[in-house]
């Protein structure tokens, strides 16, 4: 299907959401809380958009909405632009120390609001909840979104090191403000008041990853697979192509 | 692992109860919040085991059960009082002096809005409206209105409450 998004027409797949077409195609919607594997969270509610269908236009977050035939969408209305200010305005009042925060701002003009203002704070979670997603779908629910209103915060039952926590890092991984503290030192593994052994890669002797992660893994997919870090495995794939290149030829 | 054979050594009257009332409900993740309101009931808190034993019956991962658990003010991670003091603080309450009532009730027990007593009877909490803003300033103890309070009168009625024990 035909989607016309400012002006221009790009080609949709059915199912697909107005964020994921957007940035196939290369079009600008600022983004927290989408990550690809991760969809359909909807809320850190800066990837606003507008949206025609007829003669009716709405406004919808466009990582939550699926295409669909006949609609027009417009990334950089007047109307959008002043909305994306103040969620980045409001994301500012909450983490107001962030990197990543103050550089969306100065990308998107935003001045940092004076009043309000915690100019100590030292917070960095701006509640968007992908570690939780990513949490969710490793299959180890460690973490979750406790408490609510101003105390809502990320954190492992009773904040004590969780059994279910294998320190992956997926969480710190997909962290949009880098705020999941990982600390990798002495071959040991700080995350979410857990420590864990480090274990190195077969090949270069890099730690790289957690016992606890190797072993959920292989016990996941049934496999007994020598322990690579991820620069070995692209390696190793490399050569196997390489190799199998030079039967053919 | 069913539920019975994790409690075949420990024989407490606690674990007894709490394994009666989980058992009481299908295992489905949606019964999830009436287990925890029933618990809360019997045993004034969410004890930490049986949140374990919940999430346990119920094949959930804790960290679901505890997100639950922290967003509901009527649920409470902390034993809460015998008698749990509701001082109401809605605009009609607030204006007629509730703020005074709390100072009050928190000076006479010597507890904060939020905590509980050492000897575990009194709590306070404070609410937004009972929906009695003719009797204003209003608390509830228990399900038990107590409308139009000044100090001498929550003297009288805490007095009350702790002679009765």
């Amino acid at each position: 299907m035909k989607i016309k998004i400012d002006g221009n027409y790009y080609e949709g797949n059915l199912g697909e959401t107005l964020l994921e077409l957007a940035i196939r195609n290369n079009i600008d919607i600022p983004n927290l809380c989408h990550k690809s594997g991760l969809i359909g969270q909807g809320r850190c509610r800066l990837c606003m958009v507008e949206v025609t269908e007829g003669t009716k236009t709405k406004i919808v977050s466009s990582c939550v909405f699926p295409i669909k035939n006949g609609i027009e969408v417009s990334t950089s209305t007047e109307n959008i632009i002043k909305i994306r200010k103040d969620i980045i305005m409001l994301l500012l009042l909450r983490t107001p120390n962030n990197e990543y925060i103050k550089s969306l701002a100065e990308e998107y003009n935003v001045v940092p609001p004076t009043r309000f203002v915690d100019v100590n704070s030292k917070e960095n979670c701006i509640l968007c909840g992908l570690c939780v997603k990513a949490c969710e779908s490793m299959g180890t629910n460690a973490i979750s979104l406790v408490n609510r209103g101003t105390t809502k915060a990320v954190s492992t039952p009773y904040d004590d090191a969780s059994k279910d926590c294998i320190g992956c890092g997926a969480c710190a991984d997909v962290c949009p403000t880098n705020n999941i503290k990982l600390v990798d030192k002495n071959n040991e593994r700080n995350i979410w008041n857990k420590k864990f052994n480090l274990v190195p890669c077969s090949r270069c002797g890099k730690y790289y990853t957690t016992e606890q992660a190797i072993n959920y893994v292989n016990k996941k997919l049934n496999t007994n697979e020598e322990p690579l870090c991820d620069s070995c495995k692209r390696k190793i794939i490399g050569e196997k192509f390489k190799e199998s290149c030079q039967n053919i030829y | 692992m069913s539920i019975e054979s994790n409690y075949d050594s420990i024989d407490s009257e606690e674990s007894i109860k709490s394994i009666n009332i989980i058992k009481n409900y299908p295992k489905e993740k949606r019964y999830t919040l009436a287990i925890l309101q029933d618990i809360q009931k019997e045993f004034n808190y969410i004890p930490r085991d049986i949140m374990v034993s919940i999430s346990e019956y119920l094949n959930l991962p804790l960290s679901d059960i505890y997100s639950i658990a922290t967003f509901y003010k009527s649920l409470s991670l902390k034993p809460k009082g015998k008698y749990i003091i509701k001082v109401c603080n809605g605009t009609a309450c607030h204006i007629r002096g509730s703020n005074k009532l709390i100072e009050e009730i928190s000076e006479m027990l010597e507890i904060l809005p939020g905590e509980t007593t050492e000897d575990g009877l009194f709590s306070i909490e404070i609410v937004n409206c009972l929906g009695a803003c003719a009797l204003a300033p209003v608390m509830v103890i228990n399900g038990k209105y107590y409308g139009d309070m000044n100090k001498e009168k929550v003297k009288a009625v805490i007095d009350e409450y702790k002679g009765a024990i």
